[in-house]
């Protein structure tokens, strides 16, 4: 039997508030889903186990406050992720529209290289629906990102876009897994590794500032 | 409010006031209010030396003019601090903390608010404990002599002055000015006079004396000491002045007191004194060791937990080994198997054949493929396939491939079976096909030998096995050749048991410890076993056999016998025995043994099982083969092997995984929050709102802390605390948080301007959990503390009456501009505000005793910010030590003094020069210029009165140098020569006409 490797790492949920980021991680990883809305107002993360090209990967996903006023600090996590669904909502243009805004913070604070996908939620609401889906691929085509209209509450491809999203980012670091299967017996954790790259960052985010 | 900065304007250069404290010092009843520092020195070996400075303070001590220095501490070798639980009280949670200073010398006790606050105090002290490590140099404390050689510079000790203002002339202070004797000190002062004179005082002590003596010792001076004990004053009182005299920051010893005329009448006085002490101290302490090692580790847990918070992320994420967690995945694989898997029906054909060192002579399809249907798997096995000398020493023989090829030409034509293994012990031989089509589904394929022959270890005799997995199920065939012998039976046995427990199968994950013949789900046992059949002589067997009386024979069979006593094959079963004995013929025949010997027939030729689903179709000898000896046995069964549905796997495991993420997930901290939002209204300068929620934990223990925002010094702004700020939570508990919003002289300006705002966002971590996020929101009204000079000279109207933004554009105006007048409405020559307080204090304090030196009212204050804000100074109504406290803080408040900080370094130079001071007065901003030439008439004002007011110039020039006069690189450093010159430069202008 083929030594089985274990990679982790984090993904992150960002878009407006009230577009259902917290539904798409609590369908994904509790396959629940309560209607009511409750603003994140911090940032929460759960763990989710998954199978991709034969690789067990271990996903750490964030979800962060979408309230604007919170941006500045939720900004801060982004350097941590591997992985990033920028989200909107099918049924409010305005969430839609502010996914450029989203981008752009993303390509200040991201680090390079990491992998993004576009989401429309709520694709069940189509009578309320002010975003066309050729407005969602034509937006994702613009960044070079793949899109997904998702239901959280008809569980529509939930699975599909975490999946792809994971697929992304193990594509990204296949140099990194390659080079482990070289190393038999070893496990990996990407968000790891990169920890251990970040640490020599100076005296700021010392002991005081813990941002995981 | 961090204290410490106060503290720290206290301190000379190189030492830093790492942390402070306000406790209260108990000293037998009477309780008096302390600031705590902690200082570090910084060696410039770059050691560093730490010592706990104490202070006697105003209420809330905001500048180094609000404490004054009581005594110093070092934390020598011998220093301890540590928690103690006051006698004989119960410990409540929330209450004060008590803890004990100890060195060789002192012993005090305090009192410190319970809280976070206080634990980090304590924390630091512990670390900066010097220890016992012989490595490190004793600690010398050279740099505290400063602090000793300062005092005469400052005060010229005058007996009547010390008698009529005591609290100005703490014995060792001054360095931070000590404007106020704090009211607490005050009170001390009274009570231990108080008392001392109703001492009754034998041996000639002048009660008077006495007096006078105390009166010097709570001064602080640590002056006296040896004197009063004399007195026979209580033992507390003693140790009190012995505490007093070597604590002093050692800036007296005991010998100094003489220096002071005091001791010359008493030589035992001091010996008396140390005696009494240290047998008091003997006594206490044996009584306090336990409780001082209690909580001594106590305090260090605490210093280890608050390790913890600064959490290691890549600690934490290994912490989730996933190793263990594929452990606990695979057990769970294995206790939902049923879930999974299905069973379906293999047919396996099991042959055992005595070859007795015989090639293959005739076909074996009559042994090997009597049945109609096609065995799905094949377990052939031989013994005595070779009895040569070759191949017992040298473990080779050509008949392993002739019998391989006999018996695999003659498997059931109607399938194709691949060979899985072949296993061969000198003549124990074991083969294992199956169908082509089951290849795929047989794993894990492990043989092994254990020989029990010759020496109990040779190949002689034995047993030779192959495990396998089919599909899911795990399946082990033995093919044992056991000891011969009618009478050996037992040796059988054990040859058994030596079998079972020496054939061990090595795992593929080599973690794991080998298997054995036991740990498989089916196992079938075939062989020669030699068990024969027993008290019956040769005839009586051979009439039963042409009986076909084959249950009575069985009831002499040995085997059957040792099964039933359960010494053999325990869990075994085998099926009815319908076929005559198997040995032993005469080769080539079925006749029974004609031979000398003549042995009498027998049933060594067996097969067995043990498992679950197995169901046995046939167990035959075949009498048409006649190479051997004995004739081969088959038996044919239908085993139900657990098959596993695809489909369902992966659904299990799938569910395995999610619940133990789940599980995972369920394990990270999380808490409630009572409340997120915060508003903070109307807030006003130097007035405290608080705001309190609580944190509810989950049912994970959890460690929580206001982190740092990113480039941010500090987890909130300037003017809001947390308290505490950080804690462990135990599953189910809570925790009230209060945030405390206090803005002062360096937080106000910004608030007035609206550069700042009552706007801000906390971040609550939780050590390997979320984060939350608390916004605070509010209001701040300006005040005209905190405002520059120049702003307030233009505001004609109350600050609280004009609009935010005129408010806001004055407050940013800069200094310069505001001289150019053409461009705004006329100003005032000064700010009014500072008019009306000084007006006030025209009016009605120009005789004040005590004016400047005694702490306003809390209450009283923010009456007068208020009055003052709103222009209603009509009903200004406040005791006259609090309109000069205003004024102080009003002058403390600017952001940019009246001497301009520019002008600060020009000042000083011209200090003792007073046509260069007036003149360079003459170069300040107009309005500053206004605002010093109009103190300096008050205040020359007030000099008039000094027969009753007892002011004089120095004291005035000594409060006000320091609040006119500041140095423009801030609070870090403060030189006695800046700060005397600074008072020399007002004290010019307070002795000349303006």
């Amino acid at each position: 039997m083929a030594k089985q490797y274990d990679v982790l790492f984090r993904l992150l949920l960002i878009g407006d508030s009230g577009v259902g980021k917290t539904c798409l991680l609590c369908r994904f990883t509790d396959n629940e889903f309560h209607s009511s809305h409750i603003s994140t107002i911090g940032v929460d993360f759960k763990m989710k186990t998954i199978e991709v090209d034969g690789i067990k990967v271990r996903i750490q996903i964030w979800d962060t406050a979408g309230q604007e006023r919170y941006q500045t600090i939720t900004k801060q996590y982004y350097r941590r992720a591997q992985g990033i669904f920028l989200v909107y909502d099918i049924s409010s243009e305005r969430s839609y529209q502010h996914i450029m805004k989203w981008v752009s913070d993303v390509d200040e604070y991201a680090p390079e290289g990491v992998q993004k996908i576009l989401i429309g939620n709520k694709a069940d609401e189509e009578q309320k629906r002010q975003v066309g889906r050729e407005q969602g691929q034509q937006l994702a085509k613009e960044y070079g990102m793949d899109f997904y209209e998702t239901s959280a509450c008809t569980n529509l491809n939930i699975k599909e876009s975490f999946t792809r999203l994971t697929e992304l980012v193990l594509q990204a670091h296949r140099k990194e897994l390659d080079g482990l299967r070289t190393r038999a017996g070893n496990e990996l954790a990407l968000a790891e590794l990169e920890e251990e790259e970040g640490k020599p960052e100076g005296p700021a985010n010392s002991s005081k500032t813990c941002w995981c | 409010m961090d204290q410490s900065v106060a503290i720290q304007e206290t301190l000379a250069e190189g030492e830093y006031c790492t942390i402070a404290v306000q406790g209260v010092l108990c000293k037998g009843d009477s309780r008096q209010s302390r600031l705590l520092g902690l200082v570090r020195y910084r060696l410039e070996n770059g050691a560093q030396e730490h010592a706990l400075f104490l202070y006697t303070h105003r209420r809330m001590a905001i500048t180094g003019d609000d404490v004054s220095l009581d005594q110093i501490v070092p934390l020598s070798r011998d220093f301890m601090l540590e928690e103690v639980s006051p006698d004989g009280e119960l410990y409540i949670l929330g209450s004060d903390v008590t803890v004990q200073l100890d060195t060789a010398e002192l012993r005090l006790v305090f009192q410190l608010p319970f809280g976070s606050h206080t634990r980090m105090f304590l924390q630091e002290v512990a670390r900066a404990c010097p220890g016992f490590d012989p490595e490190t140099r004793d600690p010398e404390f050279l740099w505290l002599s400063r602090h000793r050689f300062a005092e005469p510079d400052v005060q010229s000790p005058k007996p009547r002055e010390w008698n009529s203002d005591p609290g100005t002339r703490s014995g060792f202070t001054p360095i931070g000015g000590g404007r106020y004797q704090s009211r607490n000190a005050r009170r001390g002062l009274e009570d231990v006079l108080l008392r001392s004179s109703s001492y009754i005082l034998p041996g000639g002590g002048a009660t008077e004396e006495s007096e006078f003596l105390l009166a010097r010792e709570t001064l602080g001076g640590g002056t006296v000491g040896g004197r009063s004990a004399r007195g026979g004053l209580r033992d507390e009182a003693l140790e009190e002045a012995d505490r007093e005299m070597s604590a002093g920051g050692g800036s007296r010893e005991r010998d100094c007191a003489g220096g002071f005329n005091l001791d010359s009448s008493r030589p035992n006085g001091r010996g008396l004194l140390m005696d009494q002490n240290s047998g008091a101290r003997c006594q206490d302490k044996p009584d306090n060791f336990t409780r001082q090692n209690k909580s001594k580790s106590e305090i260090t847990d605490m210093v280890r937990s608050s390790t913890i918070t600064v959490s290691d992320k890549a600690h934490i994420l290994s912490m989730h080994k996933f190793g263990l967690r594929d452990t606990i995945v695979k057990s769970h694989l294995v206790q939902k198997e049923e879930d999974y898997t299905y069973i379906q029906n293999f047919r396996f054909f099991v042959g055992t054949y005595n070859v007795n060192g015989q090639s293959p002579k005739e076909c074996l399809r009559p042994w090997l493929s009597h049945s109609t249907q096609a065995p799905d798997v094949y377990c052939v096995g031989f013994q005595e396939l070779d009895l040569s000398k070759e191949a017992f020493f040298f473990h080779d023989t050509p008949k392993e491939e002739e019998w391989f090829k006999a018996v695999s030409e003659s498997l059931h034509p109607g399938a194709k079976y691949a060979k899985v293994k072949l296993i061969r012990l000198v003549g124990i031989m074991l083969l294992l096909y199956v169908k082509q089509e089951h290849a795929a589904h047989i794993s894990e394929v492990e043989a092994e030998t254990v020989g029990t022959g010759i020496m109990g270890r040779m190949g002689n005799k034995g047993g030779v096995a192959i495990r396998f997995q089919l599909h899911n199920t795990s399946i082990c065939v033995v093919n044992s050749h056991l000891a011969a012998h009618t009478e050996e039976y037992e040796r059988r046995n054990q040859d058994y048991k030596d079998i079972c427990s020496r054939m061990q199968f090595s795992q593929v994950d080599s973690s794991l410890p080998p298997l054995t013949i036991s740990k498989h789900d089916v196992i079938l046992w075939l062989g020669d076993l030699n068990y024969r059949i027993e008290e019956l002589d040769v005839e009586k067997v051979k009439m039963l056999i042409e009986e076909k009386a084959f249950q009575t024979l069985y009831a002499y069979d040995q085997l059957k016998i040792q099964v039933a006593a359960k010494t053999v094959f325990e869990g075994f079963t085998e099926g009815e025995l319908t076929f005559q004995p198997t040995y032993k013929y005469d080769t080539g025949s079925d006749d029974w043994d004609t031979s000398e010997k003549c042995r009498a027939p027998a049933w060594c030729d067996r097969v067995l099982w043990k498992g679950k689903n197995i169901s046995q179709l046939s167990y035959q000898s075949h009498m048409a083969l006649k190479t051997s000896d004995h004739k081969p046995v088959s038996s044919v069964f239908d085993i139900g092997v657990r098959v596993v549905n695809e489909e369902l796997y992966r659904k299990t495991l799938e569910e395995i995984v999610r619940s133990l993420d789940k599980m995972e997930n369920a394990n990270i901290p999380s808490v409630s929050l009572s409340k997120r939002e915060f508003c903070f209204e109307n807030v006003k300068y130097m007035q405290l709102q608080t705001e309190s929620f609580t944190i509810h934990n989950g049912q994970v223990p959890c460690q929580f802390e206001f982190i740092n925002k990113p480039e941010e010094y500090s987890y909130c702004k300037q003017w809001l605390t947390a308290k505490p700020s950080k804690g462990f939570l135990l599953p189910d508990s809570h925790v009230e948080i209060e945030l405390e919003l206090f803005v002062n002289k360096a937080t106000a300006t910004k608030l007035n301007s609206g550069e700042d705002k009552i706007e801000d966002i906390l971040v609550l971590h939780l050590d390997r959990g979320k984060d939350y996020f608390l916004s605070v929101t509010g209001n701040y009204l300006p005040s005209c503390f905190g405002s520059p000079i120049h702003t307030l000279c233009y505001m004609r109207e109350p600050i609280l009456d004009l609009p935010l933004e005129t408010v806001s554009k004055l407050t940013l105006m800069p200094v310069q501009t505001a001289d150019d007048r053409s461009q705004l409405e006329n100003p005032m020559e000064i700010p009014k505000e500072l008019w009306m307080m000084v007006d006030y204090l025209y009016r009605n304090a120009i005789h004040q005793e005590d004016l400047f030196q005694q702490p306003g009212l809390r209450t009283e204050f923010e009456h007068i910010r208020d009055c003052l804000d709103t222009g209603m100074i009509d009903n200004l109504c406040a005791s006259n030590h609090s309109v000069a406290e205003a004024l102080l803080l009003f002058l403390e408040s600017l952001p940019e003094p009246v001497i301009c900080y520019s002008t600060y370094h020009n000042c000083l130079e011209c200090s003792g020069n007073y046509t260069a001071s007036k003149q360079v007065i003459s170069t300040l901003p107009t309005f500053h210029k206004n605002v010093f030439n109009y103190l300096m008439a008050f205040l020359q004002e007030l000099l008039k009165n000094s027969a009753k007011n007892h002011l004089d110039e120095n004291i005035l020039a000594s409060i006000f140098g320091s609040l006119l006069l500041r140095n423009p690189a801030g609070r870090q450093k403060l030189d006695m020569v800046e700060k005397k010159k600074a008072q020399g430069f007002i004290h010019q202008f307070l002795c000349s006409p303006v």
